[in-house]
């Protein structure tokens, strides 16, 4: 187990380099210069290259990756150009709404999602199955913009239960910010929830099938036990994969959603950076994002353990 | 019995007059009454939706509107522009004395006007401020090579002395945008960490992606004419201010309409109508708001031909661009004057040349010029939509009269980008405010950039504008650059666009300009 531990850290330090690597150059090779849109359209050549310079972005790029890279052993993500304040503090700032956002919309995935597989799985074929099958195919291919101004229009705008957008007025208690997070999570929710049901729905399918589960049946055990004892639990492993991996999507920032919503989140934070430009935002929010994916596959990997006792590492 | 009658009658009378008091009271209550009711009142929040996050708070270093709007609230300048496009004195008592070799302008300044720290205005503070709007502002920056120097002269007098007569200074101190803020010296640094100015706001807090919060200054020490347009009388009736960035335009609409907004910044043209039927809401139009136009490679590639850029000029449909671009003829116009009829700089001198979308001729021309078939490349950005739709139509008219065409889309950083390479463009799309000095925009007007129009004609007349003094003279004179621009075609302007806003019915007060702002403005109850 120790050892287990001890290559996944070390692999995770590889990946972490490739992905610094590739997102360096690769915001690097994109046209577009951070200085000439700070200073805007009035602006001559001149200034923007005396900008330019300001930042170090004169410099040899291998010249600059290696600087990054020497401030990133330090556990520096750089200043942001645009932000004037250090790439940590901007990530600090956007990350209680990216969390709460993230924690409800799963719930409300996970919610929806696998009691529903569940009840597609059981009653297959039927009425109830095709209805739950339909919603998730639904739920996979609507856009969540267009989803997102629905829901506003009918119970932000009409019905008044909920704010249009933003993240609450300056000096509100935490309550009512989260109070703003609740129609963007179920617009992330609902979509996300299709991927759950799907996999709940084929899981659940597999398992059932199996000998262990007819003998159970053939115990005379109520169905209900079968179904949420002995087969859930074995159904798990490949829903809890999906959730994480869910868990990790939404934590690198709901883009669309934070955009219709007018939420300043990591996804804001990133899609805004690639606007404008702003290098330090765009590496080290990628970086920061990589780096949770990584550990989020490793505490999912942890999670069997938990769930399934035969999973030794 | 007489005296009962007496009696009676007198009181028939009075009860008639009491009908006619009561009758005329009724009646001037009413019509009164909604008056009454406009007024603004003091007290409350406004929540303004803005396109985004702007890209910093000093407002010398940047001439992106968000940032002028904002920041207009928190620093004044010396001048400013009323209601007729008039200069008008703000921080400065009066308009500057001007020496008759035209080199010399005196500035007196108001006295007692306070700073948000509480120090008053100086001199000292606006020759600061001038010094650094100079290094830092790019028009600043082209003022500062006609300025031999800025001085004080007492504590309530500044000395600006040019190089040579400059017409266009007053004008360049007036505009609220990239502007000559006066900031108390003591804040003066790069960058700027306070914000202290001598407006109506003082800023308290910013969350980027959250809200720039401004707040009532208390000690504001207002002029006394009446207010028109940016001048006269500033007064903060609302508590607080604060700018929100809501760059989805759908969710402006939608956040006006739900009272989330008590004014939300350019709307798409199509939410007009549910704006205009909702209750709660007025639709508000600012017109003109901004001119679309496109600048022309005069330095390389087949359009440094001039012949070629007049063939491109005759190609050009711009009435159906302007169609293209905003739909509904409320949002648009598409005279060819560069300036209104109202407007001291309007002149019908080149507009015969205004595209009306003649492929014969343009053909003709493209002719005479042995156009050889070289692509012309447009570059445009959907981050404006209109940008494409202008494009698009634009391809079509050029291909009409036998150009090839290489529409290249990309996103704005790339564009501001590109178009410094003389090698990578032909023709690119932009945009900008309608200001009323024609010098002030676009900057092709200047030196350097993109574009790179530099002729003996346009320094020719540029020179004889920029260096009159007499204003009736000077907007005489304008003529012959608007021709020259016709003739040249270093740009084309499209047409004029109006700006759809929105503002809640309870927002009182509101005047529609093109950088809107909020002193004045207050919340019926």
């Amino acid at each position: 187990m120790i050892r287990y531990l001890a290559s996944r850290l070390a692999g995770m330090v590889i990946v972490m380099l490739i992905v610094a690597t590739l997102v360096f150059i690769i915001t690097r090779l994109a046209p577009g210069d951070p200085a000439a849109v700070m200073l805007g359209e009035q602006a001559t050549a001149g200034d923007v290259a005396k900008l330019r310079g300001t930042y170090g972005l004169d410099r040899p790029l291998p010249v600059q990756f290696a600087y990054w890279l020497s401030e990133l052993a330090h556990g520096n993500l750089g200043q942001s150009i645009f932000l004037q304040r250090p790439v940590t503090q901007a990530l600090a700032e956007r990350a209680e709404p990216t969390f709460f956002l993230t924690v409800f919309a799963l719930g409300i995935a996970m919610l929806i999602g696998i009691p529903c597989g569940i009840v597609a799985a059981v009653w297959r074929g039927k009425a109830v199955d095709q209805v739950f099958s339909a919603f998730a195919m639904l739920g996979a291919s609507i856009p969540s913009f267009w989803f997102g101004l629905v829901l506003m229009e009918i119970f932000a705008v009409g019905l008044g239960w909920f704010p249009v957008a933003g993240y609450g007025d300056p000096g509100v208690p935490l309550s009512d910010r989260l109070y703003h997070l609740i129609l963007p999570a179920i617009v992330l929710g609902v979509v996300n929830s299709a991927l759950i049901l799907r996999f709940t729905r084929a899981s659940m399918l597999d398992v059932l099938g199996e000998d262990h589960i007819r003998t159970a049946r053939a115990k005379g055990m109520s169905e209900a036990r079968v179904v949420l004892h002995h087969a859930l639990r074995n159904a798990l492993i490949p829903v809890i994969t999906v959730i994480g991996l869910t868990f990790a999507l939404l934590i690198g920032g709901a883009i669309v959603t934070e955009t219709v919503f007018g939420l300043p989140g990591v996804g804001n934070l990133v899609v805004s950076a690639v606007l404008r430009r702003d290098y330090p935002v765009i590496q080290g929010a990628l970086l920061v994002i990589a780096g949770l994916y990584v550990l989020i596959n490793l505490a999912i990997d942890l999670l069997y353990l938990v769930i399934d006792p035969r999973v030794k590492y | 019995m007489l005296r009962l009658v007496a009696n009676t009658r007198t009181k028939i009378v009075f009860r008639v007059r009491l009908a006619v008091v009561t009758a005329a009271a009724v009646a001037i209550t009413l019509v009164a009454a909604p008056l009454v009711q406009a007024a603004p009142q003091k007290g409350g929040v406004a929540n303004i939706a803005m396109i985004g996050e702007p890209q910093t708070l000093d407002p010398m270093s940047s001439t992106a509107d968000l940032v002028g709007t904002i920041m207009q609230h928190v620093y004044e300048l010396l001048y400013t522009y009323d209601a007729n496009s008039n200069v008008v004195p703000m921080l400065a008592e009066a308009l500057p004395t001007v020496s008759k070799d035209g080199l010399v302008y005196t500035i007196p300044l108001r006295q007692g006007v306070k700073f948000h720290n509480g120090k008053e205005m100086t001199s000292a503070d606006v020759v600061a401020s001038l010094e650094r709007w100079m290094q830092m502002a790019p028009r600043g920056k082209a003022v500062a090579k006609e300025v031999k120097s800025v001085e004080v002269k007492g504590p309530y007098t500044v000395v600006i002395t040019l190089n040579r007569p400059y017409a266009p200074l007053v004008a360049h101190l007036a505009l609220s945008n990239g502007f000559a803020a006066i900031m108390a010296k003591d804040s003066i640094a790069n960058p700027l960490t306070q914000f202290i100015g001598t407006g109506p706001y003082m800023f308290k807090e910013r969350k980027p992606d959250q809200y720039v919060q401004l707040v009532r200054f208390d000690g504001y020490s207002a002029r006394k004419e009446p207010a028109s347009g940016y001048g006269g009388k500033r007064e903060a009736l609302l508590d607080e201010l604060r700018f929100i960035p809501v760059p989805n335009a759908n969710t402006r609409v939608e956040g006006m309409l739900a009272g989330q907004y008590q004014f939300a910044d350019v709307l798409p043209v199509e939410a007009y109508s549910r704006l205009e039927n909702a209750p709660n809401v007025k639709p508000v139009l600012t017109s003109p708001f901004g001119f679309p136009y496109m600048v022309l490679n005069t330095k390389q590639g087949p359009l440094s031909n001039v012949t070629l850029r007049q063939s491109v000029e005759a190609a050009l449909n711009n009435a159906d661009m302007m169609a293209a671009a905003f739909g509904d003829k409320k949002f648009y116009d598409t005279d060819p004057n560069h300036y209104a009829r109202n407007t001291p700089f309007y002149s019908t001198a080149g507009t015969e040349n205004y595209g009306k979308g003649d492929a014969k001729k343009a053909a003709a021309l493209a002719g005479t010029a042995k156009y050889d078939g070289t692509p012309i490349r447009i570059l445009t950005s959907q981050q404006y939509d209109f940008h494409y739709r202008i494009a698009l139509v634009m391809s079509e008219n050029l291909k009409a009269a036998g150009y090839k065409v290489d529409m290249q889309v990309v996103d704005w950083s790339t564009l501001i980008q590109r178009r410094n390479d003389p090698a990578l463009w032909d023709i690119y799309i932009t945009h900008s405010a309608v200001l009323p000095e024609p010098t002030l925009t676009p900057p092709q007007l200047g030196d350097g950039a993109p574009g790179w129009w530099s002729t003996p004609a346009k320094e020719a007349t540029l020179a004889a504008f920029n260096a009159e003094a007499d204003p009736k003279k000077r907007a005489a004179l304008w003529g012959d650059v608007q021709r020259v621009v016709f003739t040249e075609v270093p740009y084309i302007r499209i047409g004029d666009f109006n700006n759809l806003t929105a503002r809640s019915a309870k927002l009182d007060g509101y005047v529609a300009m093109p950088w809107p702002f909020f002193w004045n403005t207050g919340l019926s109850k």
